[in-house]
């Protein structure tokens, strides 16, 4: 456990130090800075156009993180050898693919932690979005319910109506909050499939391989949509009036079976719509992407254990 | 201390797969508290041999034990230090902070003059703030000796220390390789380079096409070295070798040479 704590600092300190994470994280924050001028290109909505382009940006650049650094983080320690001091001593390669991982999830948490405070900040200034909070007024959201449940506009109005308090203090709504725990979930996980990758695979073919679950993973559950056969009812009986080829179907449907659904860690509509996100949806989609990850950082583990690192 | 028995190990190589052995049937004890210099030509096996040994990669065949564990038992790490053939380390942190968390990775507690009298032993102490991605080759291999060094391990594995290295820089790791030696550490060392072969070692094993020709200690093979010499009558210390034992080396693995 020691060792991988070790391993977690060394591994952090060493993602946050490199070009790449820099390069990505001071490109996003100039994209989320940027997304003013964005929405002044609308006369409508423009609070919702920033929150629509600051979440892209901040999804995209971490998923990016997860992607080029997951591929590389072992794969470049043993590509220039730097692995073989690190593995040699006494710790189990288990720990040292834990430390290296952890470390990387920490740097992809670092990174949208930064990300979120930036985007807090602008819509701060710009104030849009922002959800007043008074001390001793009670929960700040107390008569909104959940989207998904009977969503009271009402009741979510005065909620977010700004009060005369000498003491008001602002925050992000729930959803962006969640949304950016989302990103998080969904960085660490690719980052787990490309670091799969690049066990067994080059590091550029890994994150080729990683972009692409990671296209499919986003678009699956939309094409097992389109397959579905088109039904409608005709004189009180249900009659499947289009359906697409069978092979076809199946295939899709193999693919959304098999491959992660990343579809389900975008909620940039709700948050755009200030919706909020229950519970249930939220801790299902939590263990869903906990789950992947470990599964497929088991795999990574069993192939690294049995690796020939020459 | 260090028990090899009858190992091979063989890579898949090309497009079919075909099996290519790298080290075949290798026996090989070495004893602790002395220096065992591994011999042999490019491509012979010896690294190969080495990275078994400190577990980076598994044989195929035959075992490896250290002090009693199998070599890819993280315990049979526990008193080994290993110096790879050019080592290399991560971009961006400095040599101290490199040397930190190796030491921190032993299990035990490591003080913080016990890292100053490694990097010091190392020669490398004068640039512990400074970012290891801008060390020369030499300060590269010497953070990576201090590493090695680092909790005082009993065994010393050196892949090729010396190569590399300019004349001051081979002179100066071949004292630190003698204080260790006084400091009685079983130290097993590889290098194709026959020079260090009697300055250093305790005991000679040579190593070609994966074969293990010889294993004999210094003096042994020495007398056979000088009625080799004797044999042959041949006059070649003036070239390329200043000794019989370096002739008798050489001799040995140009005969046993495939090609």
């Amino acid at each position: 456990m020691k060792n991988i704590l070790y391993g977690i600092m060394y591994s952090f300190k060493e993602i946050k130090n490199s070009k790449i994470f820099y390069s990505f994280l001071i490109f996003a924050l100039i994209l989320i800075s940027g997304s003013y001028f964005v929405s002044q290109t609308s006369f409508i909505n423009q609070g919702r156009i920033m929150v629509d382009f600051s979440i892209f940006a901040i999804s995209i650049f971490n998923i990016f993180i997860g992607i080029f650094i997951g591929a590389s983080v072992v794969y470049d320690d043993v590509e220039k050898k730097s692995i073989f001091i690190g593995i040699t001593r006494p710790v189990k390669r288990t720990e040292y693919l834990t430390g290296r991982f952890l470390g990387l999830a920490a740097a992809i948490i670092f990174s949208t932690v930064i990300m979120m405070f930036i985007f807090y900040f602008v819509l701060l200034i710009m104030h849009k979005f922002i959800v007043p909070v008074v001390p001793n007024a009670g929960a700040v959201v107390s008569g909104a319910k959940s989207a998904h449940n009977n969503f009271n506009l009402q009741n979510r109005s005065a909620a977010y109506a700004a009060p005369n308090h000498p003491f008001t203090f602002y925050m992000l709504p729930q959803p962006l909050i969640i949304q950016g725990l989302f990103i998080i979930i969904e960085s660490i996980f690719i980052s787990a499939a490309a670091l799969l990758f690049s066990l067994v695979t080059s590091k550029a073919l890994a994150s080729i391989f990683a972009i692409l679950i990671f296209f499919i993973g986003n678009v699956s559950s939309r094409m097992n949509d389109l397959v579905k056969p088109v039904k409608k009812i005709i004189k009180g009986k249900v009659v499947i009036v289009n359906q697409a080829n069978h092979i076809l179907t199946s295939i899709v449907h193999f693919i959304y079976t098999v491959l992660p659904n990343f579809s389900i860690f975008n909620i940039s509509s709700e948050a755009a719509y200030k919706l909020d996100i229950s519970s249930g949806i939220i801790f299902y989609r939590l263990i869903y992407g906990i789950s992947y990850t470990v599964l497929l950082f088991i795999i990574s583990s069993l192939l690294f254990a049995r690796k020939d690192i020459s | 201390m260090i028990e090899i028995k009858n190992v091979t190990k063989y890579f898949r190589v090309g497009f079919f797969g075909t099996r290519k052995n790298a080290v075949e049937d290798l026996s090989l004890d070495i004893d602790g508290g002395k220096v065992t210099g591994f011999f042999g030509p490019n491509g012979a096996g010896k690294s190969t041999t080495i990275k078994m040994i400190v577990g980076l990669i598994k044989a195929s065949k035959g075992s490896i034990k250290i002090n009693g564990y199998d070599s890819f038992d993280y315990r049979a790490r526990l008193k080994l230090g290993y110096l790879p053939e050019n080592p290399s380390f991560p971009r961006g942190l400095k040599g101290i902070e490199i040397i930190n968390y190796y030491a921190k990775l032993l299990n035990k507690k490591i003080n913080k003059n016990e890292i100053y009298d490694a990097l010091k032993l190392a020669g490398i102490f004068y640039a512990k703030n400074t970012q290891a991605h801008k060390y020369s080759k030499g300060m590269t291999q010497r953070l990576a000796l201090a590493v090695s060094i680092i909790g005082d391990p009993e065994i010393l594995i050196f892949d090729e220390p010396l190569s590399g290295l300019d004349p001051i820089g081979r002179k100066e790791f071949k004292d630190i390789i003698f204080k260790l030696k006084e400091r009685k550490k079983t130290i097993f060392f590889s290098s194709h380079v026959l020079a260090d072969s009697k300055e250093l070692c305790d005991r000679i094993a040579v190593l070609v096409n994966g074969r293990l020709i010889k294993n004999e200690n210094l003096e042994n093979i020495e007398k056979e070295a000088a009625v080799y010499a004797e044999e042959k009558k041949e006059d070649r210390l003036s070239g390329e070798y200043n000794t019989p034992l370096e002739v008798y080396l050489y001799d040995l693995m140009l005969k046993n040479r495939k090609n």
